[in-house]
């Protein structure tokens, strides 16, 4: 059936607006990326123009004079441990929460999910005070420590939720084979449980790259940042240094790039991940 | 599954959850009742003279003013949004998972890079809002300071509804998308349009979906503080103050230290006691009986 000219103009309609929504969050990432090109005249006398010789300049100077190089290699250490440590810690736990037989199993769980309320604020200043007893304050180690603890309730009630949707006749299959329970985890359910873990550790490397607020509360040292703290103190010493806008954009390129680079090869996988923890 | 099995399995999880979550949130109850700067000084009980204080600390009540306003006036525009933009996606137009994917697209960013280019956006006389308006001819509107106290807190809402609307889009499209399309095709032959199909077959057979999402926004908004935070740059201004960043101030101070650390923790112990109380009101508001397909 052809579209009545009525419905064409309704989706004429939509179309306008979803693609001008749409439309401007491109504008804005290619926008950011054109003005860390630019100089700092160029991108207030003509920020919506092509810059005419790209000053790679920005970079240079924010990655070596700015540190973003040390704070890139710093996030990428921290974040890659935690969802390492996360997936280690993770898989286990929502395995055993989805298919052992145990009393206050349900409990338990929802112990984990209760987590997923708690304000992090609240966290702060115990965090600061316990971190600072034990010698793990302004430490990356402790930062990884923090990152790994708080995303436990989220990626647990997740991963749960998929090995709950795996099929238990391949379990009983293992079992009759002569499996013990550890060889029916790491032989059986670990390989199918495969891209449940695999959505999680994307959707947690992108959340804790880009956090900043628990970072901001841990973090003191200069050469301890994370990229997006490199961005927030960048940003904020702009108010003494007169501010150097494209360098700037230049330090958020660098930070949005390889979350976006993600995001384009794996956004499926990301937006199902999420709806699956949301919607059941 | 042997015994043994269950506990080596689950106790790393449950250890480091009660070391870094629980304990914590547990001991912020306990420390709320002191008065401490945490400096090697034995902490002062004052039983709930932290909460005293604070509920005659009329910044304290400008935070809760401003978690308030993006609490109901943010949730309305991001519902709303994510309502339309359900409804528009699943009009049958072609590029469906194009226009998800670019809708959500926000949430994939740092909110603090986020919140540089919207300060670029809003800057006086610079900016690209003054810039586009004296473009067009509007030196009015270019002279309006977006970030003049009065105005500032709605300019952020602005950005942290673009920030935001994508990810309650994409929980309300994946519930829609659940819904049997012969509900949709019988209800288009009766002559029904996309509003009244969205009003009358996906709101009634998503409520559950459209609850939990309130739930986490919710959550979200009353423990706010990335983006405003940003947003707000070198100089934290009092109008764009949440409840979050005010304990963070209060216990790490902003250019000048404050170390108020029983004080602030106060602050978060209320933030918690709003998010349950907020929760419970919003779960027996939205109680219904599940629809069933």
């Amino acid at each position: 059936m052809r579209p009545s000219t009525h419905q064409r103009i309704h989706r004429g309609i939509a179309w306008v607006i979803l693609g001008g929504w749409g439309g401007f969050t491109v504008f804005l990432v290619l926008w950011v990326i054109m003005a860390s090109l630019k100089s700092t005249r160029s991108l207030f006398g003509k920020p919506f123009e092509f810059p005419s010789a790209p000053a790679f300049v920005n970079y240079s100077k924010v990655w070596v004079t700015s540190h973003f190089g040390e704070y890139f290699l710093n996030s990428l250490m921290v974040v890659t441990a935690s969802v390492i440590g996360l997936l280690v810690v993770a898989l286990p736990a929502a395995y055993v929460l989805s298919r052992g037989k145990f009393r206050g199993r349900k409990a338990l769980l929802n112990f984990f999910i209760f987590g997923m309320g708690i304000p992090i604020p609240l966290l702060f200043i115990p965090l600061v005070v316990m971190l600072s007893e034990i010698g793990l304050i302004d430490s990356l180690t402790g930062l990884t420590l923090v990152y790994l603890s708080v995303s436990l309730p989220f990626t647990i009630y997740v991963l749960q939720g998929f090995f709950s949707s795996l099929p238990s006749d391949l379990e009983s299959a293992a079992v009759i084979d002569g499996c013990n329970d550890w060889q029916v985890f790491w032989h059986v359910m670990l390989p199918l449980a495969a891209p449940g873990a695999a959505t999680v550790a994307i959707l947690n490397f992108v959340g804790l790259w880009n956090e900043y607020q628990i970072s901001l509360v841990l973090i003191n040292a200069q050469e301890k940042r994370t990229l997006s703290l490199g961005i927030y103190s960048l940003m904020t010493s702009m108010q003494y240094s007169g501010g150097n806008w494209p360098g700037l954009f230049a330090g958020v390129t660098i930070v949005m790039v390889p979350t976006i680079l993600i995001y384009i090869f794996l956004s499926d996988r990301m937006i199902s991940g999420i709806t699956m923890g949301g919607v059941k | 599954m042997r015994r043994r099995m269950v506990i080596i399995f689950l106790a790393p999880a449950v250890l480091l959850y009660l070391f870094f979550v629980l304990a914590p949130a547990a001991a912020s109850f306990y420390l709320s009742l002191f008065q401490t700067s945490g400096f090697g000084e034995t902490p002062r009980w004052v039983g709930f003279g932290n909460y005293i204080k604070l509920f005659s600390d009329p910044v304290f009540w400008l935070s809760i003013t401003n978690m308030a306003l993006i609490l109901t006036v943010g949730g309305v525009a991001i519902f709303g949004l994510a309502f339309l933009f359900t409804i528009l996606i699943n009009s049958g137009i072609w590029g469906k998972k194009l226009f998800r994917a670019l809708i959500f697209m926000p949430n994939v960013i740092a909110v603090v890079a986020l919140s540089t280019f919207w300060s670029f956006i809003y800057m006086p006389r610079y900016g690209m809002l003054s810039n586009i308006f004296k473009y067009i001819g509007f030196d009015q509107a270019a002279a309006i300071s977006w970030t003049a106290p009065e105005n500032i807190i709605w300019s952020m809402l602005i950005g942290l509804v673009w920030i935001s609307t994508g990810f309650f889009t994409i929980l309300i499209l994946a519930g829609a998308d659940k819904i049997p399309t012969d509900m949709y095709e019988a209800a288009r032959i009766e002559g029904a349009g996309p509003v009244q199909m969205f009003r009358m077959i996906t709101v009634p057979m998503i409520w559950d979906v459209i609850a939990i999402t309130m739930v986490l926004w919710v959550i979200e908004a009353i423990k706010m503080m990335e983006f405003p935070f940003a947003f707000g740059g070198p100089t934290p201004v009092q109008s764009l103050l949440t409840p979050s960043i005010y304990l963070f101030i209060m216990g790490f101070g902003f250019r000048q230290p404050v170390y108020e650390l029983g004080y602030a923790t106060a602050i978060g112990v209320c933030m918690f006691l709003f998010t349950v109380v907020a929760v419970l009101i919003l779960t027996w508001a939205t109680r219904r009986d599940r629809v069933e397909f």
